[in-house]
């Protein structure tokens, strides 16, 4: 059972732009003038190319780098989206997002949903014959298990399962989930529970669970280095044979910073990268025998305009629409980011409810001077800007300050906080003290396609009960729609609602203005075939094969 | 000897006491971890419950008091995001952050100690110059950028070493460099000005006056009398880069305990920041103790003298 074919169309929207080229080249030095220069310069040279050592692509090992790694890897434990990176390799769920953004059966064989009054059930029966790592096979003790851990107070993750009151296990095949009352997240998020070896994990233990994860998907863990590199191999018995992995062995480095991981790109140490930086995306794009792709990322940036504050100029409309008409996010995604955002009036392409002819409001600051004038601001005004200094999204401080910076040409003038994480995400929690009052760039992540049910939830209902940083809106209309959207099941008439909402929410700048999702790029040489899965962000590293012939390089992705 | 060595012993004790009561305001001072440990939507009772499973419910002077016991055995607890245990975390970096302070250790000696000598040797020459504006850049460059320029040149254009990464004696190189360029200045600095005072002092005179040849005076009668305020300045740089190598650590993906501790703080693993830390305290004090017995050696008027 497919959950809603129909948003393949748009959702192939997701692969922006690809470039290839044909020859292989290799840095070049400038050739030395005299013959002592070319003797020292050989010699230093035969000296020094044995130790460089690169570790270049061959049909069994492929190594590759990632900007940045799990801190850990127990699904039932895990509450960084960082951590999936890793996650995805080991393990799997009922349900799995392909590469059109389909919700696709996956450890499930298939499932039906039983909706009685308020009462829902979803009878699920389970694939046969998949295998762990360790050779146990999987059934329905494994999810029960998983759940139950999840359900632990003190998971980090109980919040995901919280309508989820039983998972009832009929035989080693079947199981229902029992929900005590709708939520149509359940399946957008593959149904969350995932598969965890019981016998396994019951003899290691969580500390030999975290050293040595085991779980049913197509990589199998052979060693870690933390801040290093993960080392992983396929798994020969692994139940999808139509995306399994060509290597044998994928070795993943952990290289932070961007010009290390370009360099060792370029030098030839790795094969693939994520996180090309977007200053650098064109050159890359102009590399020989390199492919690069643009992916849409599943975070929704927005900027959120709390108004906690009775008195806060936010609680007026015209005011919130001036701010979204004193910024030039089209300019802010060319010229800071360097194209590397979708500019997004509310949801972006594949998201359920997308609306293609919604427009974004555009940058007009004489308009925006209009209506704070009107709303009673002829001076303008000063008020709180609260901005990210941590690079939670690439140039996310730099967008800020560019914002605050357009702000103040309107008449809206920020008295700018800097904030490092950990007190930036404190300060976006539903009546965080001390309270944040005034603007805030922030994001919400809904992975893809996505569904803003759950987000929009916090952003406009009034009691706030919801996902992310909260506007503290109140607009009894709204509040009645986000409660019919939570509680509806059909997805042909969610995404219909979600539209009518998104109209509403756009024309009163409600629930803070969207600005851009960001772009990320992956770049890879054509010897390497590589189909994104938006599984941990794109890199689940499931269909990743070798490419030796020009054949195989004409028909792969990135072309 | 000995009640100097024990002076130095329970004044080191004091030292990493200070340093864990330090760490352990400071920690508390910067936030409450619960932030980044649970979903946006977390509920009250989810933060509840992980207050209490990480004992942060407990009053201050609680949590100090069981902290300072777990430390006393050795137990840091586990680390909040990696949820491993905290000193196993660091333990693990320890081998690489050794290796590359090392190095970068190695580098500045050999490259200060010629450049110093020959500087003083050929005060106001080509040399002499030469070795203070190398000395000077060093200072001048921060260590990220040398990194950097290295990368892009050695790695990227001539394809020599690796970028990145730790591994053989090639992987080394250039985060050696790096971390090591700038205590090259001072080093050259102190052993320049400390050779000048020696080659002008009497005995200096006499030996000459008795037909030692220079290569004696110089290497083996000044240069071991210079050593002293050297071997203070090795001790202490040798102390800095097993701490703070943070910047070199992340340019070059070294998975050292710089880059661990500094990312720990960022987002409040408590145990982790705290394990780091009086490690690092503990090396910088024990490392401290070896420069001041080794004075005894260097110079036997020490050695007496206590």
């Amino acid at each position: 059972m497919k959950a809603n074919p129909k948003r393949s169309e748009s959702a192939a929207s997701h692969v922006l732009r690809a470039n290839s080229f044909r020859s292989l080249a290799r840095p070049h030095w400038q050739a030395p003038r005299t013959g002592l220069q070319i003797a020292a310069i050989n010699l230093i040279a035969v000296v020094l190319c044995c130790w460089a050592g690169t570790a270049r692509a061959n049909d069994e090992t492929l190594t590759i780098a990632f900007a940045a790694e799990a801190t850990q890897v127990d699904p039932t434990r895990t509450t960084a989206g960082v951590d999936d990176y890793f996650m995805n390799l080991f393990f799997e769920r009922l349900l799995a997002t392909n590469p059109e953004l389909e919700h696709v059966n996956w450890l499930a064989e298939h499932w039906e949903m039983i909706e009685e009054g308020d009462r829902i059930r979803i009878d699920v029966k389970l694939r046969e014959g998949v295998k762990f790592h360790n050779g146990d096979e999987m059934t329905a003790h494994d999810f029960r298990f998983a759940y139950d851990r999840m359900r632990e107070p003190t998971s980090g993750v109980a919040v995901y399962v919280r309508y989820i009151t039983d998972v009832e296990i009929h035989d080693d095949y079947r199981i229902s989930l029992h929900l005590s009352q709708p939520d149509p997240t359940v399946v957008n998020s593959n149904m969350y529970i995932w598969a965890i070896p019981k016998n396994y994990f019951e003899s290691v233990g969580d500390e030999g669970f975290q050293k040595h994860p085991v779980g049913t998907g197509p990589w199998k863990f052979v060693s870690r280095r933390p801040r290093d590199e993960l080392v992983v191999e396929r798994f020969d018995d692994y139940w999808n044979k139509d995306v399994m992995p060509g290597y044998k062995r994928l070795i993943i480095k952990i290289i932070p910073e961007d010009t290390t991981r370009v360099a060792a790109y370029k030098t030839g140490a790795v094969d693939w990268i994520d996180a090309v930086p977007p200053a650098q995306v064109k050159e890359f794009q102009s590399l020989p025998s390199t492919r690069v792709i643009n992916l849409q990322a599943g975070n929704n940036l927005y900027i959120n305009l709390n108004a906690i504050d009775r008195k806060s100029p936010f609680r007026d409309p015209r005011v919130r629409l001036a701010v979204a008409h004193a910024v030039d996010f089209d300019a802010i995604i060319e010229y800071v980011l360097f194209g590397q955002g979708i500019r997004t009036p509310q949801l972006a392409p594949g998201s359920l409810g997308y609306d293609p002819e919604l427009k974004a409001h555009p940058y007009d600051p004489q308009k925006a001077r209009e209506l704070l004038k009107e709303a009673g601001y002829p001076d303008g005004i000063a008020i709180n800007c609260y901005n990210l200094t941590t690079p939670r999204e690439p140039y996310f401080k730099e967008v800020g300050e560019t914002i605050y910076a357009y702000l103040a040409e309107s008449g809206i003038n920020c008295r700018i906080e800097q904030m490092e994480y950990g007190a930036w995400i404190n300060a976006g929690r539903y009546n965080a003290r001390p309270w944040m009052d005034g603007l805030q760039p922030t994001m919400w992540g809904h992975g893809l396609p996505g569904d803003p049910t759950v987000a929009w939830g916090g952003h406009m209902h009034s009691n706030g009960d919801g996902w992310g940083a909260y506007s503290y809106h109140s607009d009894s209309d709204i509040d009645r729609r986000v409660e019919e959207l939570r509680r509806l099941m059909d997805e042909d008439e969610r995404a219909e609602k979600i539209r009518e909402l998104a109209l509403l929410k756009h024309s009163l700048a409600a629930g803070g203005i969207p600005t851009y999702r960001p772009v990320i790029t992956f770049a890879w040489r054509d010897t390497v075939s590589f189909n994104p899965w938006p599984g941990a962000y794109w890199r689940s590293m499931r269909q990743i094969r070798p490419c030796p012939s020009k054949d195989c390089r004409s028909t792969m992705k990135g072309d | 000897m000995r009640r100097y060595i024990f002076d130095r012993l329970w004044q080191g004790a004091v030292a990493i006491l200070g340093a864990v009561l330090i760490v352990f305001i400071a920690q508390r001072l910067a936030g409450d971890p619960l932030g980044l440990l649970l979903p946006m939507d977390a509920t009250e009772a989810d933060f509840a419950a992980m207050r209490i499973e990480l004992g942060l419910d407990q009053p201050l002077l609680v949590q100090f008091w069981r902290f300072l016991q777990s430390v006393a055995v050795g137990d840091f607890g586990y680390s909040y995001q990696w949820q491993v245990p905290a000193m196993e975390l660091i333990l693990d970096r320890l081998p690489a952050t050794l290796e590359l302070a090392v190095a970068g250790l190695v580098f500045a000696i050999t490259l200060a100690v010629p450049l110093g000598v020959l500087s003083a040797l050929y005060q106001g020459s080509a040399v002499d110059r030469v070795a203070k504006v190398f000395a000077m850049l060093g200072q001048a460059i921060p260590s990220f950028w040398i990194g950097l320029l290295l990368i892009l040149f050695f790695a990227v254009t001539l394809n020599w070493l690796p970028a990145y990464g730790r591994g053989g004696f090639s992987h080394l190189v250039l985060p050696a460099i790096a971390l090591g360029w700038y205590p090259v200045a001072a080093m050259t600095r102190t052993l320049r000005s400390a050779m000048l005072d020696i080659l002008q002092s009497d005995y200096v005179r006499m030996a000459r006056s008795v037909g030692l040849s220079e290569r004696a005076i110089v290497w083996k009668y000044a240069l071991r009398n210079a050593a002293v305020p050297l071997a203070t300045m090795i001790g202490v740089y040798f102390a800095n880069m097993l701490g703070g190598a943070f910047v070199v650590e992340v340019v070059f993906a070294w998975p050292g305990i710089g880059r661990t501790v500094v990312e720990a703080v960022f987002s409040r693993d408590f145990p982790v920041v705290q394990a780091g830390v009086i490690l690092s305290a503990l090396v910088f004090v024990v490392v401290n103790l070896l420069v001041d017995l080794s004075y005894g050696f260097i110079d036997p008027r020490i050695r007496h003298d206590r």
